[in-house]
């Protein structure tokens, strides 16, 4: 293939000005700024900044592992906060980001207390740190109330927040053997977790 | 684009200012990327349980004798729905198609609430599995959902608030297998 000389090239040895001006009439010459309405794309921009902000503060709970598809359901409370989460994966359970154990070992366990020990351990620690928590009044405003209610053994109606105090938050995954969730739930309950909120997703 | 200042006077000087908004529109377009990135799609909300019945490690009864207690057990090729005491239990088959009657279930707990189980609100849910027949988180979810559904609007307690999940060892009625 011949190689040819380095001919003319557009911006370079056509000057600017004059395509600015053969763009209108040969006799006038426009002005070359070009005025851009920007008033809609700022007003889509910040309604679109203030949805994204309310979805954002809406999904505080949302750490949920990678892999780990919750289970579909219709309920619509919304999941409250806690500081002792559960969560198991396909293969395994983990307390605070810590591992556990596998999954596949749980179900291997035949003891009879039908407990996971090293979960038992964890959560009754997290158990004692929350009562104490509780007791010296680290909660929130809106759970004050609630707190004084389990004190007078008087049950939360079904959209009340619940104290903190035996409440733990179980994320797992959609395909897990019942058998694991059950020995969670039996460890947990043996921890002083009497009330556990399972996390799902909405349909 | 600008801003109109009024002055109040009528001087001959303009009074548009001209607002510079490209520093505005930076700052807009790397927080709508940073958020949308970041947001979470995916609304999450919670079923509230007690874990209810016996424990293997422990006799103790936690239920009531003196009252019925409805208990449903999920297994991986059927339903049973039952009552303590009454020691009545109903089936209710996968399917033909394999999933599980979530209909039937629907309705016989109805049933349940509207004759039975006017003034009470609780009920219990257990799974079992096996190694050969599984049964999956998902399904005890979707009995739990179902339970929490029901509703009687003709009941002094209109729905089943209390719905705890059972060992199913420890559930009160439990079909002789």
């Amino acid at each position: 293939m011949p190689v040819h000389p380095a001919g003319p090239r557009l911006y370079r040895s056509i000057k600017f000005k004059y395509l600015v001006r053969g763009a209108g009439s040969a006799t006038h010459a426009r002005a070359s700024n070009i005025s851009l309405n920007l008033t809609p794309f700022v007003d889509m921009m910040t309604i679109l900044v203030a949805f994204l902000l309310m979805v954002f503060s809406s999904s505080k709970l949302l750490q949920v592992q990678a892999g780990l598809d919750l289970p579909i359901a219709m309920a619509k409370g919304k999941l409250q906060d806690t500081e002792a989460v559960i969560v198991i994966t396909k293969s395994e359970i983990t307390f605070k980001g810590e591992m556990i154990a596998t999954v596949d070992s749980v179900l291997r366990d035949e003891s009879p207390t039908y407990r996971i020990e090293r979960l038992f351990e964890r959560l009754e620690a997290a158990a004692r740190q929350i009562k104490i928590d509780v007791e010296m009044g680290k909660i929130p405003k809106e759970l004050v109330a609630a707190c004084d209610d389990l004190k007078n053994n008087k049950r939360p109606g079904p959209d009340e927040p619940l104290c903190p105090d035996g409440m733990a938050i179980l994320q797992a995954d959609l395909v897990t053997d019942i058998r694991v969730i059950n020995k969670v739930v039996v460890t947990a309950k043996a921890a002083g977790f009497d009330n556990l909120l399972f996390a799902i997703k909405n349909k | 684009m600008g801003a109109a200042v009024g002055t109040g006077e009528g001087g001959g000087k303009s009074v548009n200012v001209e607002l510079n908004i490209v520093p505005f529109i930076d700052l807009m377009s790397c927080l709508t990327a940073f958020l949308l990135v970041t947001a979470a799609w995916v609304n999450i909300a919670q079923i509230n349980i007690q874990p209810k019945g016996k424990t293997r490690d422990t006799s103790d009864v936690q239920i009531d004798d003196e009252r019925i207690v409805l208990s449903v057990l999920v297994q991986a090729d059927r339903i049973w729905v039952g009552l303590s005491r009454v020691n009545e239990f109903q089936e209710i088959p996968k399917n033909q198609d394999g999933t599980q009657n979530w209909e039937k279930l629907e309705t016989t707990l109805k049933e349940h609430k509207s004759n039975l189980f006017k003034d009470r609100n609780d009920l219990e849910i257990a799974g079992e599995s096996t190694l050969t027949q599984p049964v999956k988180y998902q399904d005890i979810i979707q009995a739990m959902d179902i339970a929490l559904k029901v509703e009687c609007t003709a009941c002094p307690v209109r729905k089943f608030y209390d719905v705890g999940l059972s060992d199913p060892m420890g559930l009160s009625a439990r079909p002789s297998l």
